[in-house]
């Protein structure tokens, strides 16, 4: 019944500097079927998806396509035997339309000339039978994020793809948009296509496959029928163990004295006359996480600005770091009284991506006696700073004068943990400190901020997930609309549907309860 | 005085000189606009003009004809192109010092092989070399004004205007053409489209060579008649100002190519007449690309500021 429309046999792909991106893959595709691929980030997916799609030549090893041996030079050779690919940075000119897009590289003629007519009919005819509900004659430039994602799918079917490859395709969607997402590769699915689905985020591929196959460290670990494999199973298989969600038995509870590590009184702050910080008081203790829930958009990145000064913003209220007042002291002065900061973005604000591991490792406190010479930086000193905290942090890298752009994304956080990490200082302020990164380096930049805290730190960790502040917070408050709307004081008891109303503005407290994120 | 320069701006002896004038500065246009649109930048246009006038000269004594001396600067042209090709996408040079390169030496180096071929370090005035004519086109040439215009023009500068028909043509309604725009404004979507971009741009820029030649043989060959060292003086910059200027809009950069000739058609005009300093109205024209280049950039950035102007 089933037919095998790809099949991977030993393939191995080593890059010319050593690095060994897969080994030995076995995995199998058949027709018509939804077949996830996940791993962590590294782990070796995009790689084997480019082997697939030509753009890379496997070492060794066959790809068979529809019972042929395939030996493709580019993507070109890949999409004439039907298989697409939808990037995960788009591969689109924002100048051209719609049409111009799809049509590019296959473009219907007149004699010598684009047939503009044919090529709009058929990419609206395209549009319409998958119901994308696209005015094929805009210009891209003009679209949303979505709408473009439908474009490049579009342009796989348009060369008749019937192997779809997506890599990361929900990353750039919101939650209904994916939800639309899945019922249209439901609906390919149906036509025939078969769908490869390239995903870190474990819930879509436990929503949308048939099949999941899982790459670990470049090596396959076998691929899995969705109904026979359970989350945790599933989890376990890409990590290489359990995931331990609850923090709390990490957690020591020695006696810091009450020792402020932020103070925030009264931070007001305005933008276009609306307020977006209104009246904001609270108080991080050392050897503790508080914990910023709420939607984005609701005043935290405003307060993480306030705090840090990376931004000159006009506030009125007070800031004291480690108890000394900030007033308009600058970043530099911030971070010597005792700031450390993970930004939420982390290759703008995180790193230098084209200087090497090491220099990032140092770049916030390269004045520091150890590592600055009299004259000259240290560079046995950086070195050795350098090569520790790769080791302990477990950063995946052949050695510390790698670029920054070379890593992926979970090991580009570790940097940037490490680095603040390595700071010493009294108070952390982590920012979605693990958007986007697989649940490998996430857990363990959870584990070394819950060492920070142990340590005596005082963290203020802003996350836009829920389950993040809820595991790893020792206090919450919930930001709405630029007001603190509840304050938690035990986090181990709280309920994540309680805290959604204060979320979402459906509940508030009272003065008096908020108060206690500042005097508790 | 004054008023004497300001009525021959007004007579179709200007709009002539006019018509004239444009055409090495639209070939040259025309070669930095085929470079850019694969997204090649080329600078070297100002080189390959003064080679392709020095040997479009020479291949025109040698053969005793002038058609054949077009040919010579043609070959040398795509010659360049391919050196530059060679160095920047074979050897990983990077094509911009490669084309400054060629700028720098491009002017000693003619001069030298004008010194070997003819003893004179300054012009070929002492070969007696077979030009290129003009054209006068039948019914058109007799009808007033317009023929006045129109005809009696050397035939390169037709041939110019045939090709900025059918270049835009080209670039604009044909796969090529779309293609080639796509390697420009994203190399990578188009290499996922299945294009070859290299040789696309291997492509254009042997065009551009070809273009910026033709610009270099019209000097020499149709309107000063001679090679003399620093001929193209600048007019191949000002081809580059105008693709820059015109930022990938065709007609656009063919109006800049014109209005840059208008500046040297009045700077001529002006340093005819005694009364004004030769040296001050002999920089209009480069003068005039600095002012525009200027204005132009301050226009974008106040509509890319408030928004108005899409991400290409």
């Amino acid at each position: 019944m089933s037919e095998t429309i790809l099949k991977l046999d030993k393939v191995t792909k080593v890059y010319p500097n050593g690095t060994v991106a897969n080994r030995d893959i076995n995995m199998e595709f058949e027709k018509g079927e939804i077949h996830s691929v996940v791993g962590e980030n590294g782990a070796g997916k995009s790689t084997l998806m480019k082997m697939i799609f030509g753009i890379e030549k496997p070492s060794s090893g066959t790809i068979t396509y529809k019972g042929e041996e395939t030996h493709f030079n580019s993507s070109m050779d890949a999409i004439h035997v039907g298989i697409g690919m939808v990037h995960q940075h788009f591969m689109l000119i924002p100048s051209f339309s719609i049409v111009d897009n799809i049509i590019l590289g296959e473009e219907p003629t007149k004699g010598v000339f684009i047939d503009t007519k044919e090529a709009a009919k058929r990419c609206q005819e395209l549009s319409d039978k998958y119901d994308f509900e696209l005015d094929v004659t805009a210009k891209v430039s003009t679209l949303s994020v979505a709408k473009r994602q439908k474009v490049e799918i579009l342009k796989t079917l348009y060369r008749n793809a019937e192997l779809i490859i997506l890599d990361e395709p929900t990353s750039v969607l919101t939650p209904q948009e994916t939800e639309k997402l899945f019922d249209q590769l439901r609906f390919f699915k149906e036509q025939g296509h078969t769908i490869i689905f390239i995903s870190h985020k474990l819930e879509e591929v436990k929503q949308i496959s048939d099949k999941i196959s899982v790459i670990r460290n470049g090596v396959s670990k076998g691929t899995y029928l969705n109904s026979e494999l359970t989350m945790e199973q599933l989890t376990n298989l890409i990590i290489g163990r359990d995931l331990d969600n609850d923090m709390d038995e990490y957690k020591t509870h020695e006696d810091f004295h009450n020792e402020k590590a932020l103070e925030v009184k009264g931070l007001h702050m305005e933008r276009n006359g609306k307020p977006v910080l209104n009246n904001v008081s609270f108080a991080v203790k050392c050897g503790e996480i508080l914990g910023v829930a709420g939607v984005e958009g609701n005043g935290q990145q405003e307060l993480v600005k306030c705090i840090t000064g990376l931004e000159e913003t006009k506030y009125t209220g007070e800031i004291y770091i480690c108890g000394k007042t900030v007033g308009d002291m600058n970043i530099r002065g911030r971070r010597d009284i005792g700031m450390a900061y993970i930004p939420e973005d982390r290759m703008v604000d995180g790193v230098a991506g084209n200087l090497p591991i090491s220099d990032n490792l140092i770049s916030t406190y390269y004045t520091r006696e150890d590592i600055n010479g009299k004259v000259f930086m240290d560079s046995k000193a950086i070195a050795k700073v350098s090569d520790n905290l790769i080791k302990t942090f477990a950063v995946k890298t052949k050695n510390a004068d790698t670029t920054v752009n070379s890593l992926s994304g979970g090991n580009v956080q570790k940097v940037v943990v490490a680095r603040e990490y390595n700071t010493n200082s009294k108070f952390m302020i982590a920012e979605q400190p693990t958007h986007g990164i697989d649940i490998g380096s996430a857990e363990f930049v959870h584990h070394k901020l819950i060492e920070m805290r142990n340590a005596g730190a005082g963290i203020l960790l802003v996350s836009a997930d829920l389950n993040e502040v809820v595991d790893l917070s020792d206090r919450i408050i919930v930001m709405f609309n630029g007001k603190i709307a509840g304050y938690f004081p035990d986090a181990n008891n709280v309920n994540e549907s309680d805290l959604g109303m204060y979320m979402l503005g459906a509940k508030r407290q009272s003065e008096e309860e908020i108060g206690g994120a500042l005097n508790d | 005085m004054l008023s004497s320069v300001i009525s021959t701006l007004f007579t179709m002896r200007f709009i002539q000189a006019i018509i004239r004038m444009s055409t090495p500065i639209l070939f040259a246009a025309l070669g930095a606009f085929v470079a850019a649109s694969t997204g090649i930048g080329n600078i070297a246009i100002e080189s390959i003009m003064t080679f392709a006038a020095l040997t479009g000269v020479l291949g025109s004594y040698l053969f005793n004809n002038a058609v054949v001396g077009v040919l010579f600067g043609l070959v040398i042209g795509i010659l360049t192109a391919l050196l530059i090709t060679f160095f920047s996408m074979k050897l990983g040079a990077d094509a911009f010092l490669i084309m400054i390169a060629l700028n720098t030496f491009a002017d000693s180096v003619a001069i030298f092989v004008l010194y070997q071929i003819t003893g004179d370090k300054g012009t070929t005035a002492s070969l007696t070399t077979p030009i290129l004519y003009t054209w006068d086109i039948p019914i058109i040439k007799d009808i007033p004004i317009l023929g006045e215009i129109l005809s009696g023009q050397y035939v390169l500068t037709y041939l110019c205007w045939l090709i900025i028909i059918v270049l835009f043509i080209v670039i604009y309604k044909t796969p090529l053409g779309m293609r080639m725009r796509a390697c420009g404004l994203n190399a990578d979507a188009a290499r996922t489209a299945g294009i070859n971009v290299e040789r696309l741009q291997v492509l254009s820029l042997i065009l551009s060579g070809v273009f910026a030649a033709l610009g270099g043989v019209y000097l020499s060959l149709n309107y000063l008649k001679i090679f003399s060292k620093g001929m193209v003086s600048g007019q191949g910059w000002m081809g580059v100002a105008a693709n820059g200027i015109a930022n990938g809009n065709y007609w656009s950069l063919v109006l800049s190519a014109v209005i840059f000739a208008v500046f040297r058609a009045v700077s001529i005009i002006f340093s005819s007449n005694s009364a004004f300093p030769t040296d001050l109205v002999g920089a209009i024209p480069y003068f005039s690309v600095f002012v525009i280049l200027t204005v132009v950039s301050i226009v974008n950035y106040y509509r890319v500021k408030r928004g108005k102007v899409e991400e290409n």
